[in-house]
């Protein structure tokens, strides 16, 4: 013991605000005041924003049609992949009953294409696409090369499912009139998309760069060969292409085409009247199954319309509110309790 | 000291630890094996005739590996635990492709991480145990070679050297003492190290080898052969013969100095070492890890097989949905993915897709935990070691958490076992009374001629005349002053005898007083108050002892020693006065002693009996005096035969033993004594607690069944309400176990009112001391601010535990692999929040957490799966991508896992803001550190989500999923604590949530009333009246109060009031409260007892 004294001193363990829990701390104390205008308040804001979301979604316009069934015979020719090379046009006319104000939209939408399926997902290339090797066809599997062994640019079944029907949208301002509604294509994709994510390999030609290279099987022609007549949309960098590869999360899902040029006619939108999309009908549907449309929208502020996030609000809000009261009803009754126990 | 959580550890391992040699389950590893000894045949002096056997030297090798075999053989013993093995099979299942449904750096990273961390901390581990054991083997001892004391380190000591200890030295081996500084051959160890008792062990040499003295020539000389058991890890037992001069001797434990002891107040010995390192008892001792689980241990492993057997189900599932949704839906995908001719079968893709999920859903199991639960184990040790408040500055011990495996049963302990003394009582015994000759001394009676308290009032005695007088002896009847001044004979007798017949030795010092050196405090006492009062003891020489008998110096001729022992209960000396009388002097337990009186004390056996139970239920410790004169002639013939038996080699104790009989009878009863062994400090306090807590207590004690029932009295482990303290006396096993039977036929028969009840138990054998767990009162305290600071700081560790285990692998997997949290997060949340499992101890709270799990899960998918569904961006672009949802959910699941963990942090320091918004923060950096464009050009396979975060986080409806998200999935939480608060409010719920009631119940207590009512409650109990002795002034005051207003209050009030009462002061208890109110707080606990007497009582009627 008399050795054990002489340390004493040190064996006092450290008087710090860690080492002896006593770090300054707020202690949350969650009161009953406090929880039950916590759940009041964020029953009127949730109510608030639902409504909001309610509103702005429905001065959304939006106009969706199906051709699967219209074009029908178009369809039944796809059927036979022989038949591939064989063109097929389908006019669908339709009348809009109001004026699209703003920006408008086309979308294609597609049913029952599972885009998300985990192997097709992983079926590409993104060292193709960013043109660093175009012969690099690693994770294509099943579509890394043709028949005698050449690598496919772009390779992977994502690629080689592309959406390839044209949608051509004209204005018939009369029964002699067809006028074709400007669309522009660009500002459909991702920034990053467009300008990292897909380069083309870096060549003078692009139908050399991509020499000892084969097309995908379902596509007609080559990747170098998508829009000729623009160098800044052919190739990796199309923007269909890159918009096809960004891989939607459902299997039923829309995905943006056109922007409508506001000029001319359209300076104030699409205005009402009767319209027609001519369609040149290459993709495939009642292989699967799945079902194919078109889609012109208008936008709001939180974007496109969906009455559902409003909804979940509206939903989200009121059970607040019905929470807060039973809850306020429980704890008015127990104080009462608890106040004739201490009369008593 | 705080030996509770010592033997925690050392029991749960079953090893005994001495600074410096830490533990190791890998003794195995080093020593080499060497065939079964049986008997151990070992020469002094002689290291060749010893060389012929291979007994190991004293190196000792606690550590596990060297540089060399470090990693085979730490990656060996990691892969055998399951969480390690259930890793690499979901990494060999990702290697096949086919199934792979994940990157294998998903799996690699944790299991890396954990086998990385494991090993880093075993190799430190060993590292130290390299360090210690060096440092142990390179201990310096003198050691007898070529006749000369040679300095020599202790892993050169070889088993058949002679080693000479120096005082305060540890022992280097087990030693067969040879000679010692003390007559006799004595010598006093502490073994403290070995078995925890600070009592010093005595120790004495054969006296034919005590005669070699420090002789070193002699000694060089000795060339006795011990034939001894084989190594073995008895501390109490050791059987062995040494052969020298042609007789044989034979050795037991009392001559076997062992490794780890101390030598203590000897200033040299001389011992000749049988075992050697690893064959030492302590060594022997260590090593036989049994690795303790604790409840919480058990209970996950349960609920992991759950989640495992549930991951399993779930696996089935979904691979039954996929292979109808291959037959019917996925069919006609063929067109985009030509699969293969085996893949077409939907039936095996349903077979390669379980294993798929198996791996997706991976992180379901949450194996991380049994990292963070060892994390947060040794994190809780270090706050133990931190604690001032267990620092013990008596002796410059702070608490020291030897295991880390146990801490958490801390809190949940419900036996405790103690010893009695030196653990509730500070083994320091002060002489409080006596009786001599029929009459109580030390009684102080006031004018009423009432017992009073002797701590009261009275003027202690003073000693002035007498210059050695101790000036901390207090006693405070002067009548026993005049009886020595008077000069009666028997007290004077009485006085000698506390005076010659002990064990202690004396020494001057420096300053020429005089110290004694005690093996047992009672002898101590004994002898200081007869020094106190006169008879002062000076010195002894092996034959002579020399005391001061009133200022007259007197030498008795020392003529025979009976030593005392656990069997004879007693001890004598036979001393031949300067009258050349013979005077056998002897003292003992009573009802020994009572045995061997002479039939003529019939009338003062009585009358002393009854003192003795007097003293008794005071709870004193008390002995027996008796002398007995001698015929010289008898004597002398007595001594002849005690010589002959000594010199026997057959059954040589047994022989002892009678004629230490045959002697010690006819004795004259002189009168008892009577010690009080203080209550340690904190004792009361600490058993109510303990008992509030519902710990149960055992007690093991030597005392007599009186005194042991007092002492349970005065520490509060009996109490008034107890009604029938059960005695089960028995003498052996099977007798105690058919007392306990009828005990407990009796109990149920009066309603089960023993249902936290303890249980003294009297120590009948003192063998049974090795069963029995030891803790100090300190412990005790240790024990409940250890379990109070678990619940108020596991939340600390649970936001550590996330921050550091879960939300890291959710960030690094939530961003790699997002692809499948989407379809699978169902289950995830559940794993989100495994830090709860910590909390939740029983299996119903585990499956409301699965259920919350589920819900979050559910939240998390289908909130932002609808909002998501044919809605385009603010640009008019499609954000339904899948990289973007993925961004969506991981980024709700982080603010969701955030919130809620913030939600269960009530007490917020600087390190939880620093970890709940620091993971935020670490999230958003990494997130856009891995979507960015310079990543993704380095590694455009890796990081495919370039640019993800940018566009994602930009959209006002992204934000204004992940704002439902969170609101959605925290707010049902909150309402159902909220609800579970207001209508089934936990204690420390009432505690967070009336902070006001309770500072209002402190203002109401420093009234005074309600507590002094209850403490005079209380003062009725036997514990009160011993708190009445104690003297406190608060108490008594309270007292005064308390019986004022109990005749105020009406009684029907009084219950009511109770109840109220009895929560406030509950609060109050587990309050941490401003010093200025420690004593109230005390006071609480006191009064909190009385409470949960008084109101159980009308409940149970």
């Amino acid at each position: 013991m008399k050795r054990k004294s002489q340390d004493c001193q040190s064996r006092l363990p450290d008087n710090s605000a860690v080492k002896q829990q006593q770090l300054p701390a707020y202690q949350l104390q969650l009161s009953a005041n406090k929880i039950l205008s916590g759940f009041f308040a964020t029953g009127v804001f949730c109510l608030g924003v639902g409504v909001i979301l309610l509103l702005s979604a429905k001065t959304i316009k939006e106009v969706e049609i199906n051709y699967t069934e219209k074009c029908a015979n178009c369809a039944k020719l796809r059927e036979n992949a022989a038949n591939f090379d064989k063109e097929c046009n389908c006019s669908i006319p339709f009348v809009l009953p109001e004026t699209m104000k703003g920006n408008v939209y086309m979308y294609y939408k597609l049913y029952g294409f599972y885009q998300n399926l985990y192997r097709y997902i992983l079926s590409r290339s993104n060292t193709q696409l960013v043109g660093t090797d175009v012969k690099d066809v690693r994770n294509c599997a099943p579509f890394k090369t043709s028949h005698n062994g050449i690598p496919i640019a772009p390779c992977g079944a994502i690629a080689n499912s592309m959406f390839n029907d044209t949608i051509i949208l004209s204005y018939n301002l009369n029964s002699s009139i067809h006028i074709k509604v400007p669309m522009i294509r660009s500002g459909i994709t991702w920034w990053t998309d467009k300008y990292v994510k897909f380069q083309n390999p870096s060549f003078q030609n692009l139908s050399s760069a991509f020499a000892g290279t084969t097309k995908p099987p379902n596509w007609p022609k080559p990747a170098y060969e998508l829009d000729e007549e623009d160098p800044g949309n052919n190739g990796f960098i199309n923007d269909d292409f890159i918009v096809w590869m960004r891989t939607a999360a459902f299997p039923t899902f829309k995905k943006l085409y056109r922007r409508l040029h506001r000029i001319e006619h359209f300076t104030e939108g699409l205005p009402a009247g009767s319209y027609s999309f001519n369609i040149t009908y290459n993709f495939p549907v009642n292989r699967f199954q799945g079902e194919k449309a078109v889609v012109l929208s208008t936008l709001t502020w939180s974007g496109g319309s969906s009455l559902f996030l409003g909804l979940a609000y509206m939903v989200t809000g009121a059970v607040t509110w019905l929470a807060f009261f039973s809850m306020l009803a429980v704890h008015l009754r127990l104080r009462e309790r608890k106040m004739f126990f201490l009369q008593q | 000291m705080l030996i509770l959580i010592c033997h925690l550890a050392a029991s749960g391992s079953g090893q005994l630890l001495r600074p410096g040699e830490k533990k190791s389950g890998a003794i195995m590893f080093c020593s080499k094996k060497k065939s079964l000894e049986v008997e151990r045949i070992v020469k002094a002096n002689d290291r060749e005739y010893n060389e012929k056997y291979q007994y190991t030297d004293n190196r000792i090798h606690t550590c596990k590996y060297n540089i060399l075999t470090f990693l085979p053989i730490n990656l060996f013993e990691q892969f055998q635990r399951v969480a390690n093995v259930y890793f690499l099979f979901l990494l060999i299942l990702q290697l096949i492709p086919e199934i792979s449904s994940l990157t294998w750096f998903t799996t690699i990273v944790p299991l890396v991480l954990v086998v990385t961390m494991t090993a880093v901390k075993d190799a430190t581990d060993d590292y130290f145990r390299h360090k210690s054991d060096n440092q142990v083997n390179n201990r310096q001892s003198e050691v007898l070679i070529d006749s000369k004391l040679q300095n020599e380190k202790w892993m050169n000591v070889k088993v058949g050297d002679i080693i000479k200890l120096e005082n305060n030295q540890f022992v280097a081996a087990d030693l067969l003492l040879l000679s010692s500084s003390e007559p006799h051959g004595l010598c006093y160890i502490e073994t403290a190290e070995l078995d925890g008792e600070t009592n010093l062990k005595v120790r004495h040499a054969l006296s034919v080898t005590s005669e070699l003295g420090a002789d070193i020539s002699r000694l060089a000389k000795f060339d006795g052969i011990v034939v001894c058991e084989a190594p073995n890890n008895k501390l109490d037992k050791f059987t062995g013969v040494l052969s020298w001069k042609g007789s044989k001797h034979s050795l037991n434990n009392e001559k076997i100095i062992l490794r780890g002891c101390v030598l203590r107040n000897t200033s040299w010995c001389f011992g000749m070492v049988i075992f050697a390192g690893p064959d030492t008892k302590l060594m022997q001792n260590s090593g036989k890890t049994k690795f303790k689980r604790t409840s919480i241990d058990r209970l996950m492993n349960t609920l992991v097989l759950w989640i495992f057997g549930f991951l399993i189900c779930l696996g089935i599932i979904l691979a039954i949905g996929n292979s109808i949704w291959e037959n019917q839906v996925g069919d006609q995908f063929r067109t985009f993915l030509f699969w293969n001719e085996g893949e077409k079968n939907s039936v095996f893709s349903g077979f390669l897709t379980f294993w798929s999920y198996i791996i997706i859903l991976n992180t379901v199991v949450p194996i991380s935990l049994y990292v963070s639960v060892e994390v947060i184990r040794l994190g809780h040790s270090y706050f133990i070691n931190w604690d001032r408040k267990m620092y013990y500055s008596g002796k410059a011990t702070p608490a020291q958490a030897r295991t880390t495996t146990l801490n958490e049963e801390l809190g949940q302990i419900e036996y405790v076992f103690s010893d009695k003394t030196g653990t509730l009582t500070e083994n320091i015994m002060t002489f409080k009374r006596c009786s001599i000759n029929g009459r109580i001394y030390g009684e102080v009676h006031d004018v009423l001629g009432q017992k009073t308290d002797m701590t009261k009032k009275k003027e202690a005695v003073g000693f002035s005349v007498n210059p050695q007088a101790d000036r901390t002896f207090q006693f405070f009847d002067h009548h026993l002053m005049e009886s020595i001044k008077m000069g009666d004979p028997k007290v004077h007798e009485f006085l000698r005898l506390l005076a010659l017949c002990h064990t202690v030795m004396s020494e001057e010092n420096s300053a020429g007083e005089l110290i004694y050196q005690v093996q047992s405090p009672d002898e101590g006492a004994l002898v200081t108050a007869a020094k106190n009062l006169g008879f002062i003891f000076k010195s002894r020489t092996p034959e002579t002892i020399t005391i001061e008998e009133l200022g007259t110096l007197v030498t008795y001729q020392l003529l025979a020693f009976l030593d005392f022992n656990n069997f004879r209960k007693r001890m004598s000396v036979i001393v031949r006065n300067p009258e050349g009388q013979i005077k056998l002097y002897s003292k003992g337990a009573d009802t020994i002693l009572f045995e061997r009186l002479h039939p003529s004390n019939e009338d003062l056996l009585t009358l002393t009996s009854d003192h003795l139970s007097e003293f008794a239920g005071e709870g004193l410790r008390t002995l027996a005096i008796a002398y007995r004169d001698l015929d010289d002639k008898y004597f002398k013939e007595w001594h002849k035969m005690l010589e002959d038996a000594n010199a026997a080699v057959d059954e040589r104790d047994e022989r002892i033993a009678g004629l230490y009989e045959e002697i010690e009878r006819d004795l004259m009863l002189l009168g008892a004594t009577a010690v009080e062994d203080k209550l340690q400090e904190g004792v009361i306090e600490t058993v109510t607690s303990l008992s509030l807590a519902n710990i149960k207590i055992w007690v093991l004690t030597g005392d007599k069944q009186e005194t042991a029932i007092n002492i349970g009295y005065a520490c509060n482990m009996l109490t008034d309400d107890m009604h029938d303290v059960f005695i089960i006396a028995g003498n052996t096993a099977v007798e105690v176990r058919e007392e306990l039977r009828k005990a407990k036929e009796n109990l149920f028969g009066q309603n089960r009112s023993f249902s936290n009840g303890h249980v003294v138990f009297e120590k009948k054998q003192p063998l049974e001391l090795d069963s029995v767990v030891e803790e100090t009162v300190t412990g005790d305290y240790a024990l409940i601010i250890n379990g109070h600071s678990l619940t108020v700081y596991d939340q600390w560790f649970i936001t550590l535990f996330n921050i550091v285990y879960t939300s890291l692998p959710v960030l690094a997997m939530g961003i790699f692999d997002q692809d499948v949290n989407d379809q699978n997060s169902m289950d995830c949340p559940q794993l989100y929040k495994p830090g709860q499992l910590n909390l939740l101890f029983n299996k119903h709270k585990f499956f409301i957490c699965v259920a919350h799990g589920i819900y979050t899960s559910l939240v998390l998918f289908f909130i932002p799966y609808g909002a998501f569904y044919n809605v385009a961006g603010e640009d008019g672009q499609h954000i339904a991508d899948y990289q973007s949802f993925a961004v969506t959910m991981a980024t709700s699941l982080v603010i969701v896992v955030s919130v809620q963990i913030a939600l269960d942090t009530s007490y917020w320091t600087i390190i939880n803001h620093v970890f709940v918004w620091g993971s935020i923060a670490t999230y958003f950096s990494i997130l856009f550190t891995m979507h960015s464009n310079g990543l993704f050009g380095i590694f455009p396979r890796q990081f495919p989500f370039v640019g993800n975060a940018r566009h994602s986080l930009t959209q006002k409806c992204i934000w204004l999923v992940i704002l439902l998200t969170t609101v959605a999935s925290v707010m049902p939480v909150v309402a159902f604590r909220f609800l579970k608060v207001d209508l089934f409010p936990t204690l420390s719920d009432q505690k967070r949530l009336s902070l006001h009631k309770v500072a209002h119940c402190v203002e109401s207590i420093s009234s005074g009333c309600f507590i002094s009512l209850w403490v005079s409650f209380v003062s009725r109990s036997a514990s009160g009246r011993r708190l009445k002795r104690r003297q406190d002034p608060c108490v008594g005051e309270s007292l005064r109060l308390g019986d004022q207003a109990r005749e105020d209050l009406d009684m029907l009030l009084l219950t009511k009031r109770a109840m109220e009462s009895l929560s406030h002061l509950e609060k109050i208890c587990e309050l941490k409260i401003h010093p200025r109110h420690q004593g109230w707080k005390r006071h609480c606990i006191i009064a909190l007892a009385g409470l949960k007497i008084y109101v159980r009582k009308p409940q149970t009627q």
